[in-house]
Formats: C-alpha cells, structure tokens, sequence
C-alpha cells in the first residue's frame, strides 16, 4: 500500500468511527425514549452536546495528568479505530491484530483513572475503582471469546478472520459456527458498554456519575467524544468476530447498528446490579459458556 | 443589579465573516444542547418529573438532568431559600463552568411569596447570584417550566443570556448583599476574583469594600488531604 493512501485511511477510519458512533449515541437515545414512551432528542443532539462543551468559556482543570488522562482516554480508541477493518479500508488491521486491539481498548480505562485520581473526588475515586473492577470482570469472558474466534480461524489477525467468514456466505458466520461463543461474547460486550444492569460505575443516583463528576467543559465534551468511539468500536468488534464484517457499507452498518440495539434494549428495562454481583455473573455465566464453546472449537 | 434590565445593545462585528458563522453555530449549540441541575429547594421540584417524562419530555428540546455543577449549564431553584441553602447555592453556583444560567421557579424565589415574613428565608434571588429568569407560580406547571426553558433557549440563541457575566462584573454588589445575611467572615472555597482576571471579566463593579473585607480575612485555598477517614470540616459555617 503507497504510504500516503495509508495516512489518508489512518485519517478517514477514526473520522468515520466519530460520525458513526454519534449516530449510535443517538439510536442509543432514541430506544431509551421509545422505551419510555418519550419522543426523544432531535437528530443533531450529540453533535449539539459536543460542540456546547467544548465551547464553554471557563475550562476547570484539576492539573496536567487531569488533562494527559482525557487525552488518554480518547487516544486509545482513537488508536483502536485504526486497527478496526471496514469495507474498503483495512488501516494498519493486518500488521495489528487483534491482540493490539485488546490492549489499546484498556487504554482508555486506565487513562480515566489516571485523570479522575488528581481531581481527588471521593465519588469520582470510588467511580474509577469501580469502573477498573468492571475491567476486570468482563476482561476475561471477551479474552477467552477472542481466543476462541482466533483459534476457529487459525489467525489472530481480524483481516483473515473477516475473510474466513465471508468465504461461504451466511453458514460461515462465526455466530452460526460458533453460537455459544456468540452468547457470550454478547453478554461481555454488554458488559464493556458500562450499561444497566451493568452500570456500577456510572450510577448518577449513587456515586453522582463517578468518574465524570468533576469533568467540566471540554473535559466532559472529551469523554462524550469517547462515548461515541466505544461504541462504535465495541459493536463493529463483535460483527467482525462474529457476524463476518461487512461487504458492503450499508451491509457493515445495518449490522453494527442492529448489534447494538440489542443491549441498548436490555438496558433501559433493568436496574443496576452492585459490583460483587457483577463480578459473580461475569466470572459464572459468560465465563462457563466461553468455556464450552472454546471446548468445541478445539 | 441584573443585566436583565439593561436595553441589550448588539454592537456588529467587525472582521472575519466565517468568525461570525462560527459564533451564531456555537450559540445555537448551546441554546439546544442545556444541562440542568436541579437544586430541589421547595415544593417546585415536584413539577420537574413530569417535565422531564414521558408526559412533556424535556429531552425534545434538548434538556437533560445533570448530577453534578460541574457538568450543568442550568441551575434551577425550585422554591425557597432558606439561608443555610443558600450558601450551598452559592457554593454549587461558583463551581459551575460558565456560560451558567440560574431559573427561579415558584414565587418564593421571586420574592419570598409564602415565606416573605420568615426570618429563615432569603427573599429574592437575585440579590445574590444573578438569575435569567424566574418562572413565577405557586406552583408553575410543566407547561410553564418548558415556556420559560423555551424563553432561555430564544435568549441563549440571541447572545442575550450573559447575566453570568453580571456575577464578575459586579461581585462587589453581590457580595455586600451575601455578607449582610452570613455574616463578615463569608467565604467560598472559589476565587471569584482571581477567576474574573483570568477570564477578563474585571469591572468597575468588581472591587468595592465588600471585596476589601474579603480580602483582610480570606484564608488561602489548600488542596485536599488525600487519606481515607479524616473529618470533613464545614465550609466557614
């Protein structure tokens, strides 16, 4: 690949994952509002968010690694998006893998709780700790999920899996191949989302939104931006491991979105579970099922 | 002392035209993108959750609950003000990041309305912080509280709303009135001077010999001791 059509994709992916990530937050809005029986925000209003926070006229910083952290936690799905493959652009997936992937997608975290650490909130400090435990739990179903997918396919480079499952069309899916693996992946990807019953670290009535509570400006406009690249970068990983990419654009988002709606559903109908209970259903369910369909594999 | 009487003068900018672009899209931004706190003071907070559900459904305009004043452009006051809240008020006020807007709503905030007789109470609002509008009422219905949003967002969107501005211009006045009610060793943790320097806000309003009074007895501001379990002292009671 010439270099310059490299930079011009390293560019467009992460631009791309913006725009679309923005519309998820919307459709992700837009259920919660049906749910409800509520009609919901108008089309813009993520960007209309974004924009008011970082056009606010006093910026309130708790010091550099306040800063540094949000920089972090927007970096590294940033940095993800790029090893992220979609129709016609491919980035730096191939020499990545999906390994990388699992790493820059921790970023994030750690960069938050680097940034939430110097505002010295005991919410946001509780929020943080809380959000890391979070990490830990549903870490280890994605991780065995992924070993799973990557010894299916033989590689662990998304590019080959991708092209492995749209080799015989529909049958050659990995959820049609791998179905246990699918539920469980489901549910880790769930879990990542940081949603109801899942929500331990956001909790607005509990810990006043935890990590979030002393962002101001465009610290809160940086942590929406993440919100749209989580997920983005969430669903498009599970329809690469499992419902085969996409083809085409209109093929690739339909599923991406659809990915999402489901959890989103789940979500705005339950309440939050606490954190040991997390860590129980984590460890339990997706954990045994990501087990046997490991076992299968093999 | 609100910036709210004064006739609003739109002087035309001079300069680049696409500056101007760019000024009118950041305000229509965050004329329909508003975070409320709601500081449920009163009897008004009941008239936010239908407001806010599925009933009226704030979130069509744009406007959605916040938990914490740093996050929030709204402050709403829904009732009375005693004056113990009021410092709490001010407190939450000062952390807000500007553009900040402060709602009355109910009478109480207007002028006391039930309470005007009550030694407890602080009677209008904005003797103290400046307040864009007050959405009068005993209570206002759902109905009001989102004309007056409506009202807000039509003045954001007009460069009008810039009463924030006031609380900087003119701290000497607002401050005179909240040493009357707390006594002379008032004190919040922000410094509402340092921070009207470093934005530019500095008027002839600013200093006076409330500000002067501050200054003899104002304790420097300290970072946190960061350990677990150590009593947590009030803010100068």
């Amino acid at each position: 690949m010439a270099p310059m059509e490299l930079i011009i994709e390293l560019l467009l992916m992460p631009l791309v994952a913006f725009v679309v990530g923005m519309m998820m937050v919307l459709m992700m809005r837009r259920i919660a509002a049906k749910l409800q029986r509520r009609i919901g925000p108008p089309f813009f209003q993520p960007l209309y968010d974004i924009v008011k926070l970082h056009s606010k006229q006093t910026q309130i910083s708790h010091g550099l690694i306040h800063d540094i952290g949000i920089v972090m936690a927007m970096g590294g799905y940033i940095a993800a998006e790029t090893l992220l493959p979609v129709p016609g652009m491919t980035g730096i997936a191939e020499k990545g893998g999906i390994i990388t992937l699992l790493y820059l997608m921790m970023i994030p975290s750690l960069g938050l709780a680097l940034g939430v650490g110097q505002c010295a909130n005991p919410n946001g400090s509780i929020g943080i700790a809380r959000a890391l435990t979070a990490m830990l739990a549903y870490d280890i179903p994605l991780v065995i999920v992924i070993f799973g997918v990557a010894y299916a396919a033989g590689t662990t480079n998304l590019v080959d899996i991708i092209a492995v499952q749209q080799a015989g069309g529909f049958e050659t899916w990995g959820a049609v191949q791998m179905p246990v693996l699918a539920i469980a992946g489901l549910i880790a990807m769930h879990a990542s989302l940081g949603k109801q019953p899942f929500e331990i670290y956001i909790a607005p009535a509990e810990i006043a939104t935890g990590p979030m509570v002393e962002m101001s400006g465009k610290y809160l406009g940086g942590l929406f931006v993440m919100q749209c690249f989580q997920l983005y970068t969430t669903s498009v990983l599970y329809v690469s491991l499992f419902l085969g990419g996409g083809t085409t654009w209109f093929d690739f988002l339909l599923k991406s979105f659809l990915v999402l709606a489901i959890p989103v559903s789940i979500a705005y109908l339950f309440p939050r579970y606490r954190t040991e209970d997390l860590l129980r259903l984590m460890w339990k369910w997706p954990v045994m099922l990501g087990l046997i369909g490991v076992a299968f594999v093999l | 002392m609100s910036s709210i009487k004064q006739i609003p003068v739109i002087t035309e900018r001079k300069g680049n035209p696409l500056a101007r672009v760019f000024d009118e899209f950041v305000r229509f931004c965050r004329s329909r993108s508003l975070f409320i706190l709601h500081y449920c003071t009163g009897c008004g907070a009941i008239e936010l959750p239908p407001a806010m559900t599925s009933r009226f459904d704030m979130e069509r305009l744009g406007i959605q609950p916040m938990v914490s004043p740093r996050q929030a452009d709204i402050l709403l006051i829904t009732g009375y003000v005693s004056i113990k809240t009021l410092k709490r008020v001010i407190l939450t006020y000062e952390q807000m990041g500007s553009p900040k807007y402060v709602i009355g709503i109910c009478s109480c905030t207007v002028n006391g309305g039930m309470y005007w007789q009550s030694y407890a109470t602080a009677k209008k609002l904005d003797e103290y912080m400046p307040v864009d509008l007050y959405i009068a009422g005993c209570m206002p219905r759902p109905e009001a509280v989102l004309a007056g949003l409506q009202k807000l967002m039509d003045r954001i969107h007009s460069g009008e709303a810039n009463s924030w501005e006031d609380y900087f211009r003119n701290y000497d006045y607002y401050l005179g009135n909240q040493q009357k009610l707390f006594g002379e060793n008032w004190q919040t943790p922000t410094d509402i001077i340092t921070e009207a320097k470093h934005y530019d806000l500095i008027d002839e309003g600013t200093f006076g010999k409330h500000t002067q009074l501050l200054e003899q007895h104002q304790k420097p501001l300290e970072a946190l001791d960061m350990r677990l379990g150590h009593d947590l002292k009030e803010p100068t009671e």
